[in-house]
């Protein structure tokens, strides 16, 4: 049997399979890579008014306004920072939280901290970041009370005024909003642990600590590992919100992010190919980025995307 | 984007606002309305009708419609339509779809008003208003070609105008009589490059026979002060920024605390694009109004950038000297919105710059609290020896920024233009802005008009204004503003004297008494009549050009060195900051601006 | 609960109690500072609109009021949205933990001919976005303008769904599908009867988040159905009178002149809170049904060995 002949008998005896994801593939093609055409857009002046075909064609130049301009690389790296920040911390706070919790005993304290932990993810960010600012403000704000109060400052320090503070505030905003609907899906993970695995390692003596490190992590590992690198994809896209709104111009040197200049120097003058354009940067960035942790992982061993 | 959509409300509103006598550039006023006395109202309609068809393309139907009334009765009760009566084809109903720029509440289906003038005109408004983002939604419907019937747009309308998404009414408009009446004057002004006329504009009262601009009660940007602190100083007249922080301070020293609160001197908002205490006084110093990016010289018509100038670099050091004596507080950078108005609210803050409709909900709840005392006044600063041009003075021309247009899916255009010229009477504009007579509003002692006190209730709660009145109909509708020539009544309530002093505290009245002016607007110079291409922010930018790229600098550079200019900690380093200020303002391409500016001035003064 | 109050003496129950309760301290602790914000949020939502602006609202309203929610029920749209946000909401969810469930079952296979390949032609879709005005013509010449399936066909597959599920069915013991095969059990078969049980609790956290966001989706209504009123959405009429709130501080001056005093009782503070409150409360109580999954813990072990 040639090689041809081998695979068509394998596809045969897949045909199941394959029934069960083509539909699938097809409507990706047509919902995600068709639309694609229009990144024809990111090569032209494009207006609305005249269309794909009518739009003057201009080559690289949205990209070249893009690279060249100071702006745009402190952009980058405040995005990289933010996000990473809030990568590292916001996995690492939803895991802890998630073990912790696990490790509670009474039924209704659990489920009663899980559920309110996953409130302020549904409150919109004006509202957290308000509150933020309100408890970071000089003028009686909790934070500097507190701070005060235990003696750590003797003077209210203006927490949203100083560049050095600016990138841990989006941080810790973003960890007292998600972490608890970030620790659902490893809640969720913890619960598919097979019980059996604990019994035999209390009848080894494992204690509390041994059990969370030998057993409860590893298995949730694999989930780890995903999210990471499908969240790795996107630290090009995230953290939008919050340095816009508790961002100001003494601050604009650090919280200036990729999808904040591309709002003023595309959308906001009518300039819909600089935004295409920065998603395209983006999406090669990011794909960059997932393929490569992607590899590294399977080096590693580790469970990986593909 | 936002920017401008601001500026364009507020030239809107200070179109409402502080426009003073009559309609500017020689136009005499003359002694009636568009009213049409000599016709029965039945018939009026189809005979003018027929008789505009023949004669479209001339503007005779409206002179017939303005001129032939008689001069002297020009009484506002007649007119083309008969007032409050129905069209002919009222019993055949009709529906269009309207959208708007801005973000809103559709009318109740039982609003009183909305429900009468469908029944009088079979003709139904179904209103869209915006959600979310108003570039991505024209976006969209450019490139699907999806219009709605109507569409108010306001300075995004150059989007669709270039899409070819409005129908021309230049032709169209002399053929109504009272809309003619409206625009018939300025309809140059309303050209395009193409030769044609896409928008009816909205906001403003423009070169016309039947309005003139109403007189400014108060000053609506600028310096505002306490008026605690201008009685305790014993009602001084205060000119210059010297004088300004100067009685700030003494009333600081005298009162370190108010109610309990600590006081702030001086507070500067810098949230977002609520950015203008920050980045435009120094334009008000030099005797220009809220103009734009640059400054104009009113003579010469030569533009300069006052951001870098040396009376900016005067300004934001004797701010800089404030900080450092504690009258301005670094928080002022950092704080939102929200925290300045509550702050506001406190009564401790002794000034700040602002516009009026920023501040007013605290000032609201400083008087509802009692606290007059505690309430705002603006005062004419101005760097030594400048005259003071804050109060405009409407040239009646048309900013080209607050249009509605009809799209090209609008199957019945007529119909619907013929319902704008019947709202247009005076007795439907009366009836959608200030209600039944008796019920709704009553003539004051001297004749003019006011508001009763349940009217007045119902337009302070935004819910039962928009579902109670005509108000929402009548805004987004071509209308008359200003004041009636025929017979000086004020087209809306705003432009009235007496809802003005009939809202005035026991307080208030003092305090004017104190300076011996009727309106705070009289501690101002005269209001100035601009010049035709006047404001510089309602000049629109070609999408994505290098010139609106570079607008856009200038406000990213001057938001992120000012707040340090402020907070520097000494002489020195305010001067390095300002050089450094000074080296990054001038890598921006501000030559394709200033060129775009300059050029456009040169095009809107040749018309 | 029982386990908190058994103290025996012993070293290593002394610890236990010791972990237990420092850690339900630490929890509770947690709980606190993570309920403040929502219930911040319903104190103000409960408050006088013109109070709130005085700023200084923590844990209860100052001037009782429930005029903000009597503006957000007053919308005559209200049970229209309601229906169609539910119905977007359950479908979604049934449709998107089907579909994602089933593709999952299929790359987690590892005979898959391409497999390498078919996954990263999914997980590419994840990082590109054609951007809005190429989607837009998609959905127009789809015909699904102003549709209700431009509420369910467009997210209908979530690839970060697909790999979360994917990942959990990896780590399921192969020995759990071979039996059936060996059985004569087919693909199908396999991935409904035996496969999709043990998934229950990743299967629970993927529905919570189609759910949640297919609940709060309102771009999709602005962009593509807001021409049709039977077709609104909760969370679309709660932006609008949200930005109308937040334009009407604005407007006033241009309607009105300089003259009035607008004590408005609407405010975008105000506003904002109710309609949080009042579009967030539906969804959660979702959560709880879900959390059954999680905390009963699923006894893998019988199937598993």
């Amino acid at each position: 049997m040639s090689k041809m002949q081998k695979t068509l008998k394998r596809l045969a005896g897949q045909k199941v399979l394959f029934l069960m994801i083509l539909p699938c593939m097809i409507y990706t093609f047509i919902f995600s890579y068709y639309p694609l055409s229009g990144w024809i857009m990111a090569f032209q002046n494009y207006k609305p008014a005249k269309g794909y075909s009518g739009s003057t064609f201009v080559g690289l130049d949205q990209f070249k306004f893009l690279f060249q301009d100071i702006e745009f690389w402190r952009s980058v790296r405040n995005t990289l920072a933010m996000s990473l920040m809030n990568l590292v911390f916001s996995f690492v706070f939803a895991i802890v939280f998630a073990l912790l919790l696990n490790e509670i005993k009474s039924l209704g304290l659990k489920r009663i901290t899980q559920t309110v932990s996953y409130l302020p993810h549904f409150l919109s960010w004006i509202i957290v970041c308000s509150l933020v600012s309100n408890m970071l403000s000089t003028n009686d704000g909790m934070v500097n009370n507190f701070l005060m109060a235990i003696g750590l400052i003797d003077k209210p320090v203006l927490w949203l005024g100083e560049q050095k503070y600016f990138w841990w505030v989006t941080t810790f905003s973003n960890v007292w909003k998600e972490t608890g609907w970030n620790s659902i899906i490893y809640i969720a993970a913890i619960s598919g642990i097979d019980q059996a695995l604990y019994e035999a390692a209390e009848l080894d003596g494992a204690s509390r600590f041994q059990k969370m490190w030998h057993v409860t992590l590893p298995g949730i590992r694999s989930t780890i590992v995903v999210l990471l690198i499908m969240n790795l994809g996107w630290v090009l896209n995230a953290s939008f919100e919050v340095p816009y709104i508790l961002g100001s111009g003494l601050l604009q040197d650090v919280s200036q992010t990729i999808d904040i200049f591309v709002l003023k120097y595309g959308m906001s003058i009518g300039n819909y190919s600089l935004a295409t354009a920065a998603g395209i940067f983006k999406s090669v960035i990011s794909l960059l980025l997932v393929f490569g942790t992607n590899a590294v992982a399977n080096k590693l061993g580790e469970n990986s995307l593909m | 984007m936002k920017l401008k959509k601001l500026c364009a409300i507020l030239l809107a509103s200070s179109m409402v606002l502080s426009l003073a006598a009559c309609g500017g550039s020689g136009s005499e006023p003359k002694q009636d309305t568009a009213a049409e006395d000599t016709k029965e109202p039945e018939d009026a309609n189809t005979d003018t009708a027929d008789a505009a068809e023949e004669e479209s393309g001339e503007d005779t139907a409206g002179d017939e419609a303005g001129a032939d009334a008689s001069g002297e009765t020009g009484s506002s009760e007649e007119n083309y339509y008969g007032g409050l009566v129905p069209l002919d084809d009222a019993d055949d109903p009709i529906t269009y779809t309207f959208f708007v720029r801005d973000p809103g509440v559709v009318p109740a289906d039982n609003n009183p008003v909305i429900q009468k003038i469908t029944e009088l005109t079979g003709v139904t408004i179904k209103f869209e208003f915006l959600v979310g983002d108003l570039d991505q939604k024209l976006g969209v419907m450019i490139a699907g070609g999806d219009y709605p019937d109507v569409i108010f747009a306001g300075d995004a309308g150059s989007k669709l105008r270039d899409a070819g998404a409005f129908i021309p009414l230049e032709e169209e408009i002399p053929k109504y009589p009272n809309l003619n009446a409206m625009y018939g004057n300025v309809l140059k002004y309303l050209t395009q490059a193409d030769g044609h006329v896409y928008d009816m504009e909205i906001y403003g009262t423009f070169q016309n026979d039947v309005t003139e601009v109403a007189p400014p009660f108060e000053c609506a940007l600028g310096f505002y002060i306490q008026k605690a602190v201008l009685e305790e100083a014993g009602y001084p007249e205060v000119k210059t920024v010297d004088d300004y922080f100067k009685i700030i301070e003494d009333y600081m020293a005298n009162h370190p605390e108010i109610d309990g609160v600590k006081t702030t001197g001086f507070e500067i908002l810098a949230d977002g694009w609520r950015n203008w205490a920050l980045l435009n006084p120094v334009q008000n110093l030099l005797g220009a109004g809220n103009d734009g990016a640059v400054f104009v010289n009113q003579d010469t018509l030569e533009t300069s950038f006052f951001q870098i100038s040396d009376d900016a670099h005067a300004f934001y050091q004797k701010l800089n000297e404030e900080y450092q004596k504690g009258v301005i507080e670094a928080e002022t950078f950092t704080q939102n919105y929200d925290q300045y108005i509550s702050k506001i609210t406190t009564g401790a803050v002794l000034g700040f710059y602002d516009q009026n409709w920023n501040f007013q909900s605290a000032q609201d709840l400083l008087k509802a609290d009692g606290k007059f005392e505690r309430t705002y006044v603006a005062v004419p600063i101005t760097n030594p020896g400048v005259k003071d041009g804050y109060l405009d003075k409407s040239n009646g021309i048309p900013s080209g920024t607050n249009g509605i247009g009809i799209t090209v899916n609008c199957e019945n255009p007529d119909r619907l233009l013929r319902f704008f010229d019947w709202l247009c009477q005076r007795e439907v504009q009366d009836y959608l802005q200030w209600g039944e007579e008796g019920t709704d509003w009553v003539y004051s002692a001297d004749g003019g008009k006011e508001l009763t006190p349940e009217r007045r209730a119902i337009v302070r709660d935004t819910a039962r204004k928009r579902d109670e009145t005509g108000l929402t109909l009548w805004n987004y509708c071509p209308k008359w503003q200003g004041i009636y020539t025929s017979d000086g009544m004020p087209c809306g309530t705003g432009e009235s004297p007496d809802e003005y002093l009939a809202s005035q505290s026991d307080y208030d009245k003092s305090f004017l008494e104190g300076y011996g002016i009727k309106y705070p607007a009289e501690m101002f110079s005269d209001p100035i009549v601009r010049a035709a291409y006047y404001p510089v922010w309602a000049l629109t930018l070609e999408d994505g050009s290098p010139a609106a790229v570079a607008n856009t600098k200038i406000t990213d550079v001057t938001m992120k060195f000012y707040p340090r200019l402020i907070l520097a900690k000494d002489e020195a380093e305010y001067e390095s900051i300002w050089n450094d200020f000074l080296k990054e303002f001038n890598t921006i391409d501000l030559e394709s601006y200033q060129t775009e500016i300059d050029s456009q001035i040169a095009q809107k003064m040749a018309k | 609960m029982k386990n908190f109050w058994r103290i025996r003496v012993g070293k290593h129950n002394l610890g236990d109690l010791t972990f237990h309760t420092v850690n339900g301290i630490v929890m509770i602790f947690i709980a606190v500072i993570m309920i403040y914000p929502f219930w911040n949020t319903i104190a103000v939502s409960f408050n006088d609109a013109q109070d709130t602006l005085r700023g200084g609202i923590t844990l209860f309203p100052r001037a009782f009021s429930t005029y903000s929610y009597e503006s957000v029920f007053k919308n005559k749209l209200m049970g229209t949205a309601a229906v169609n946000s539910v119905l977007r909401t359950v479908l979604s969810t049934v449709f998107g933990v089907l579909v994602g469930s089933m593709i999952a079952y299929v790359l987690s296979r590892r005979e898959l001919i391409g497999r390498k390949f078919i996954t990263a032609y999914f997980l590419v879709t994840m990082y590109i976005s054609a951007g809005l005005i190429p989607t837009y013509f998609l959905i127009k010449n789809l015909g699904m303008l102003n549709s209700f399936a431009v509420y369910i066909v467009p997210g209908l597959v979530s690839v970060y769904n697909i790999i979360v599920i994917k990942s959990f069915m990896q780590s399921l013991p192969d020995s759990l599908t071979e039996a059936a095969m060996v059985d004569g059990a087919g693909h199908f078969r396999c991935y409904w009867q035996i496969v999709l049980p043990c998934c229950k609790p990743v299967l629970a956290t993927v529905a919570l988040w189609c759910a949640v966001g297919a609940w709060n989706q309102w771009f999709d209504t602005f962009l593509y159905a807001s021409g049709a009123d039977h077709l609104t959405t909760l969370q679309y009429e709660m932006m609008k009178l949200l930005s109308s709130a937040m334009q009407s501080g604005r407007d006033n001056s241009s309607i009105f002149g300089n003259n009035q005093q607008m004590a408005d009782t609407i405010t975008p503070t105000s506003i904002r809170a109710a309609v949080t409150i009042v579009a967030s409360v539906p969804i959660l109580v979702v959560y709880p049904f879900m959390q059954k999954y999680f905390v009963k813990g699923v006894t893998l072990g019988a199937t598993k060995e």
